[in-house]
C-alpha cells in the first residue's frame, strides 16, 4: 500500500506528459545545410520558436545528408511520413508533381504581399503548370569571377571579351583568359540564353535543336577553336585549380565557388557581358532556386505553410544572407546596408537582372546525359552542333514519349 | 497396409491439395473482380449522373447554372448534394447553409487544389498530345458516399470544377448475383472422391492414375473457372442495362425541362457515359440502346486478362500436384520432420532473408511486367501491368547496327552492344586480375625474399583504398590536358591521348583502373593456395628430374585449381555489375559505348524515369549471371574431386 502514492504520481505525470504533448504543435523541417548556412538556419528556426512561443510551436530541424535527401522525400513522403517542411532546389519539383501525393500546392494560401515580396523569377521556379507548390528560398547563378591581378576592368562585351583573353591566353604554358565548364550544358545555357535558345517551350515541347541553341554552340566554338581561349576538357576540379594557380584570368561560375577561391587569389565579380552575336543580348544563366514545400503527408498544412512563408520573409532572410550567405529571394533585404555592401551577395543580386529560372520540368533530367554528349561530341569535332543537337533531341524525345504514355 | 504406404499410393492428398489451391486462388480473384465490377459500376453511374449535369450547365449564365443545379438535385434522392467551384469562389450549391455565390473558405483549400489539378491534367493531355492525365476525379468515402468531380466550362474554356455527391447507401444502385460457395465446395468433394479411387504405381514414371489424377485435375479447375466467367460476363451485360436504364430515365427528364436534347439517332456518341478521361466508353449510344458489339469486345479485353491469371493459377496446381504425385511433397514432409530443430534454428535467418533480399527481388520481377515511371507509379498496380513488353523491347531489339555511306554506326544504345561490352570488360578484367595476381604471388613465394612483408602491404594497398576515391583519382590521371598518363607521353615527345573520345581507349581506362583495383584480391588468394602446397612434392619431382615448367604445370597449377575457380566464379560476379569504375572513371563515354548493363539499368531508372523498363533490365542481368552459375557450378563440381 505504500507504493500507491508514487504510482499516482508517476500515472499523474505521465497523464500531464501527454497533455503537453498535446498542446505543443511540432513542426518536422529536413534540409540539407551544412555548415555556416545549417547554423543561421537553424538559428531562423528557433527565432520562429520565440516567436510563436504562446502558440507552443516546436521546430525540429533535420539534417538530411545531400546526396540521399531526394530519394528519401520520394520515398517517405507519399507514404504518408517524412517532414511537414522540406527545403530542395527547383530541379525534382516537376517529377515530385507528377509522381503526386509529394508536394502540397499552396497558392490557396498566398496572399498578394507574399507574392510581391520576391526578387523577379523567382516564384516563376516554383510554379509548375499554373500552379504555386513552394516559396523561393534563395537562388543561384553564374556571374563572372576574375583575378584582379590580371584584369583590371572586366569585359562587358563578347568583343571586349574575347580580346582581354586573349591576351591573358599563353596555350603553351596553360594559361587560359577564360575558364569554365562549357561541356556542362548548365554552363553553356548562360550563352544559349544570350541567343534566345530554350530546352522546352512553353507547352513542354522540347525544341532543343533550334537555331538559336546551334547559333550559342557555335558561338561557344569560336571562342574555344577560332579565339583559342578556353582550355579543353574542362571540369569543375580543372576551373577551381587552374584559378586558383593563376592560370585562369576570368571564370564564369556560381555562388559555390567563392569558398574554393584560395585567400592568395584576389578576385572581383562583375556581370556576363552582353554578346554582341546575338543581337548585343547579354548571357543569362540558369538560376537554381532552392524553394520550401509543404508536405503533402503533413498533419498541419497551415503551420507549415506559415514557417515556410517565414523563412521567405525579410527577418529570416537578413540572418540566412548574412550568416548563412545566402542569396535570399526576399527583394527587401537587398536594401539593407549590410547586403549591398557585401560585395559577393550585391554582385550576385546584379546578375539576376539577367538570368532566368531554370525550368522546373521532370523531363529536364532526360536532357542532361544527352546533351552533355552533343556537347562532347562539336567540342571534338565529331559532328556539328545541327547534328549533335538533333541526335541528342531524338534521344531525349524518345526518353520522353516512353514516360508520357497514354492511358 | 499402414495409412502412411496408403496415402503414398492414393491420388487423394495430391489431388485434394491442388483443387484446393487452385479453387480457392481462382475464387479469390472472381470475388475481387466481382466487387470491382461493382465498384466501378457504382462509380460509373454516378459519373453518368454528373456529366449529364456539367453538359446541361456549360456555357451558360451563373443565375441559370445555380437553378439547373438545384433542379437537377431533387430529381433524384441519390444526389446528395452539387457544387460549382471557380477560382476561389463558390459559384454554385444546393446545400442551403453554403450560401453560395462565396468565397471559398479556409477548410475548403482541397476544392481549389482539385479545380487545379482538374485543369493541369486537362492542359497536360492537350499540350502533350497524349492522353494520360485523369480529368475527371473520383473518390469513395469511407461513409458510403462517392464523390465525383468533373470540369466545368464556361464560354467553352475550362473555368472550374463540378462536384456531385452520392448517397449509395439510401438506394441501392446495382443488385449483385449473391456470392455462392456451395460450387467450390461441391467440385472440391468430386475432385477428393476421384482421388481416393485412383491407385497409383509408385515404381512407374507413368501409369493411368497418374494421368487420370492429371486429367481430373484440369477438368475440375477449367469447368469451375468457364462457370465464373460466365458469371463475370452476365454481371457485365446486367451492368450495362442497368446503365442504359438509368441513363435513359434521367436523360428524358433532362429533356423534359429543356436543359439538354436526348438524342433519338443511335449512332451518336454517349456523352455521359465516359472513363476517367472524359472518352466515351462507347457500350451505350446516345439513343440509349447497348451495343452488343462493343459489350462483346469489352469483356474479350477484361476476359483475356482473366484468363491470363487463371491460367497461371492452373499452371501453380498442376506444379503441386505433380509434386505430390512423384513424391517431392512426401519427401520435403519427412525432412522437415526429421530436422525439425534444425529448421526452427534457421527460421530467423530465413525470415530474415526473406524481407531483405527476397521481397525486394521479387517486388523488382513484378515491377518489370509492370510499365511504372515517374508520371504513373500513383495508379493502381493493375493499370500498369502489361506483361511481357518490356522483355520484349530489351531482348527483340536487334538494331545493332547501321550500314551508310561512311561505314558501319554502331547503336551503343542496343542491349545486345551493352552485353558484349560487358562480356568483354568481365573477361579481360578476370584476365589481368588473374595474371597480374599470378605473377606477383609466385614472386612473393620466393623463398628467402627479403621484405617480404612490405611488399606484401604494397601490394595491397590498392585493394584498401575505397574503389570510387581510386576511381576518382585514375579519372583524374586521364585528363587530355592535365592528366599525369598525358603528361608523362608527352614528356616523351608523344602526342597526348583523348582518352575518353574514342571507344577503345575509354574501355582502356576503365580496365586499367579495375585492373589496378581487381589483382591484389587474386594476389592474396593465390598466395595463400601456393603456401599451402607441400615442399616436399617440388623436392620429389626435382628428384624426378622435372625442370621448373613441368614443375608449374603439373604440381602449382593442379593445385591451384580448387582455390582459383571458386575465387574466379566471385569475381566474374563482381566485375560483371562493377558499378563504381564505369560510372565513375569514364562514365559510359563516348555515348554510352561502354556503359556495362548495370549502369545502364541505373541511367535508365534515375536519369529517364523508367523505373519498370530498369527492372525488366536487370531481371536480364540476374538471368545472365543464373545461367552462369548454374553453368559455373557444374565446373566447380567437376574440380572437387581433383
Amino acid at each position: 500500500m505504500k507504493r500507491l502514492p508514487m504510482i499516482f504520481a508517476f500515472v499523474s505525470l505521465l497523464i500531464a506528459g501527454i497533455f503537453s504533448a498535446a498542446q505543443a504543435a511540432e513542426l518536422i523541417v529536413w534540409h540539407a545545410y551544412r555548415g555556416a548556412e545549417k547554423t543561421a538556419f537553424e538559428k531562423v528556426a528557433q527565432l520562429y520558436e520565440t516567436k510563436n512561443a504562446s502558440k507552443g510551436i516546436k521546430v525540429t530541424t533535420l539534417a538530411i545528408p545531400y546526396d540521399a535527401y531526394a530519394d528519401k522525400i520520394s520515398a517517405s513522403v507519399p507514404r504518408g511520413k517524412g517532414p511537414d517542411v522540406f527545403i530542395y532546389a527547383q530541379d525534382r519539383l516537376g517529377g515530385w508533381i507528377e509522381s503526386g501525393k509529394t508536394v502540397e500546392p499552396i497558392g490557396f494560401f498566398m496572399d498578394d504581399a507574399t507574392r510581391a515580396q520576391f526578387l523577379p523569377g523567382m516564384l516563376d521556379a516554383m510554379t509548375y503548370k499554373g500552379t504555386v507548390y513552394g516559396l523561393p528560398l534563395n537562388y543561384k547563378s553564374l556571374t563572372l569571377i576574375y583575378n584582379k591581378a590580371l584584369v583590371k576592368s572586366p569585359p562587358k562585351t563578347s568583343a571586349e571579351l574575347v580580346k582581354l583573353a586573349k591576351s591573358l591566353t599563353n596555350a603553351e604554358s596553360g594559361r587560359y583568359g577564360l575558364v569554365y565548364w562549357y561541356t556542362n550544358f548548365y554552363f553553356h545555357a548562360a550563352l544559349m540564353n544570350a541567343f534566345g535558345g530554350r530546352v522546352f517551350d512553353k507547352d513542354g515541347k522540347l525544341v532543343l535543336d533550334s537555331p538559336e541553341t546551334v547559333a550559342s554552340i557555335k558561338q561557344m566554338m569560336k571562342w574555344y577553336k577560332q579565339d583559342g581561349i578556353l582550355p579543353t576538357e574542362p571540369s569543375e576540379a580543372l576551373v577551381s585549380s587552374m584559378f586558383n594557380e593563376g592560370k585562369a584570368a576570368m571564370v564564369l561560375n556560381g555562388p559555390w565557388f567563392i569558398g574554393e577561391i584560395s585567400p592568395s587569389v584576389d578576385f572581383g565579380l562583375a556581370l556576363l557581358p552582353v554578346i554582341d552575336e546575338a543581337g548585343k543580348k547579354p548571357m543569362r544563366p540558369w538560376l537554381t532556386i532552392e524553394g520550401a514545400y509543404v508536405s503533402a503527408s503533413s498533419k498541419q498544412k497551415e503551420l507549415a505553410y506559415d514557417f515556410a512563408k517565414f523563412l521567405a520573409s525579410e527577418e529570416a532572410g537578413l540572418i540566412l544572407a548574412l550568416e548563412g550567405r545566402q542569396l535570399h529571394t526576399n527583394s527587401a533585404i537587398y536594401k539593407d546596408k549590410r547586403v549591398s555592401g557585401d560585395v559577393v551577395l550585391n554582385a550576385f543580386h546584379n546578375q539576376l537582372s539577367s538570368a532566368e529560372a531554370m525550368p522546373n520540368r521532370a523531363e529536364m533530367t532526360m536532357m542532361w546525359s544527352p546533351a552533355t554528349t552533343a556537347m562532347n561530341k562539336v567540342v571534338k569535332g565529331n559532328a556539328t552542333p545541327e547534328a549533335a543537337l538533333k541526335e541528342a533531341s531524338v534521344a531525349i524525345q524518345e526518353s520522353i514519349n516512353a514516360l508520357r504514355k497514354g492511358r | 497396409m499402414n495409412l502412411a504406404e496408403h496415402l503414398k499410393r492414393s491420388a487423394v492428398l495430391g489431388i485434394g491439395i491442388s483443387v484446393l489451391l487452385t479453387l480457392v486462388l481462382s475464387t479469390w480473384m472472381f470475388h475481387a473482380e466481382e466487387s470491382d465490377l461493382r465498384l466501378q459500376h457504382k462509380q460509373r453511374l454516378a459519373l453518368l449522373h454528373t456529366n449529364g449535369l456539367a453538359l446541361a450547365v456549360a456555357n451558360i449564365s451563373v443565375e441559370e447554372t445555380g437553378k439547373r443545379v438545384r433542379d437537377i438535385q431533387k430529381l433524384d434522392p441519390r444526389i446528395e448534394s452539387a457544387i460549382i467551384v471557380v477560382g476561389m469562389q463558390l459559384v454554385a450549391s444546393t446545400r442551403d447553409e453554403d450560401a453560395a455565390p462565396r468565397q471559398l473558405k479556409r477548410e475548403e483549400k482541397p476544392l481549389f487544389d482539385l479545380s487545379n489539378l482538374i485543369r493541369t491534367a486537362g492542359e497536360t493531355n492537350r499540350g502533350e498530345e497524349v492522353v494520360r492525365k485523369k480529368t475527371i476525379q473520383i473518390d469513395e468515402k469511407p461513409s458510403g458516399h462517392i464523390v465525383v468531380t468533373v470540369p466545368y466550362l464556361s464560354d467553352g474554356q475550362f473555368a472550374g470544377i463540378l462536384q456531385m455527391k452520392f448517397n449509395t447507401e439510401a438506394a441501392e444502385m446495382f443488385s449483385p448475383l449473391p456470392d455462392s460457395y456451395s460450387l467450390p465446395l461441391l467440385f472440391l468433394l468430386a475432385a477428393l472422391l476421384a482421388g481416393s479411387l485412383l491407385r497409383m504405381n509408385t515404381d512407374r514414371k507413368v501409369d493411368v492414375a497418374k494421368l487420370l489424377a492429371l486429367g481430373v485435375f484440369l477438368a475440375i479447375a477449367l469447368s469451375y473457372q468457364q462457370q465464373r466467367l460466365n458469371r463475370i460476363e452476365q454481371m457485365m451485360a446486367q451492368a450495362n442495362q442497368s446503365i442504359a436504364a438509368n441513363y435513359l430515365a434521367t436523360a428524358e427528364q433532362y429533356d423534359r425541362l429543356g436543359y439538354l436534347a436526348l438524342p433519338r439517332d443511335s449512332s451518336a456518341v454517349n456523352l455521359w457515359d465516359t472513363d476517367h478521361y472524359q472518352r466515351p466508353l462507347g457500350l451505350i449510344a446516345a439513343s440509349g440502346n447497348v451495343s452488343a458489339k462493343a459489350q462483346a469486345a469489352y469483356f474479350d479485353k477484361r476476359g483475356g486478362f482473366l484468363k491470363r491469371i487463371l491460367a497461371s493459377f492452373d499452371l501453380l496446381g498442376l506444379g503441386v500436384l505433380l509434386m505430390f504425385i512423384y513424391g517431392y511433397a512426401a519427401r520435403t514432409f519427412s525432412a522437415l520432420k526429421e530436422h525439425a530443430d534444425a529448421y526452427t534454428y534457421v527460421a530467423p535467418a530465413m525470415i530474415g532473408m526473406l524481407v531483405l533480399v527476397f521481397f525486394p527481388f521479387l517486388y523488382g520481377i513484378t515491377l518489370s511486367f509492370t510499365d511504372t515511371t515517374l508520371f504513373n507509379e500513383s495508379l493502381p498496380f493493375q493499370d500498369r501491368l502489361i506483361g511481357w513488353d518490356n522483355f520484349k523491347a530489351i531482348l527483340g531489339d536487334f538494331n545493332l547496327y547501321e550500314r551508310t555511306a561512311n561505314g558501319i554506326i554502331w547503336n551503343y544504345q542496343n542491349f545486345y552492344w551493352t552485353l558484349l561490352v560487358t562480356v568483354i570488360w568481365t573477361v579481360s578484367n578476370v584476365t589481368i586480375g588473374v595474371t597480374v595476381g599470378f605473377f606477383l604471388a609466385m614472386a612473393l613465394n620466393t623463398e628467402g625474399l627479403r621484405g617480404k612483408a612490405i611488399y606484401r602491404v604494397l601490394l595491397i594497398l590498392p585493394w584498401a583504398i575505397p574503389n570510387y576515391i581510386t576511381a576518382l583519382v585514375w579519372r583524374g590521371m586521364f585528363h587530355p590536358q592535365f592528366g599525369v598518363i598525358n603528361q608523362v607521353l608527352q614528356m616523351f615527345g608523344m602526342q597526348p591521348v583523348a582518352w575518353f573520345d574514342g571507344v577503345f581507349s575509354s574501355f582502356m581506362t576503365g580496365l586499367a583502373t579495375n585492373g589496378w583495383l581487381s589483382f591484389p584480391f587474386m594476389m592474396v588468394v593465390i598466395l595463400g593456395a601456393l603456401q599451402s602446397i607441400p615442399k616436399e612434392m617440388y623436392e620429389a619431382a626435382e628428384v624426378e628430374g622435372a625442370d621448373r615448367w613441368q614443375r608449374l604445370r603439373y604440381i602449382t597449377l593442379p593445385l591451384l585449381k580448387p582455390t582459383l575457380i571458386p575465387a574466379i566464379v566471385l569475381s566474374v560476379v563482381w566485375t560483371f555489375n562493377m558499378f563504381n569504375i564505369i560510372f565513375l572513371v569514364s562514365g559510359g563515354e563516348p555515348g554510352g559505348a561502354n556503359e556495362i548493363l548495370i549502369t545502364k539499368a541505373y541511367k535508365i531508372a534515375f536519369e529517364n524515369y523508367q523505373y519498370a523498363y530498369a527492372a525488366a533490365y536487370s531481371t536480364v542481368i540476374f538471368m545472365i549471371l543464373l545461367v552462369y552459375g548454374t553453368f559455373q557450378t557444374r565446373v566447380t563440381k567437376a574440380t572437387e574431386s581433383f
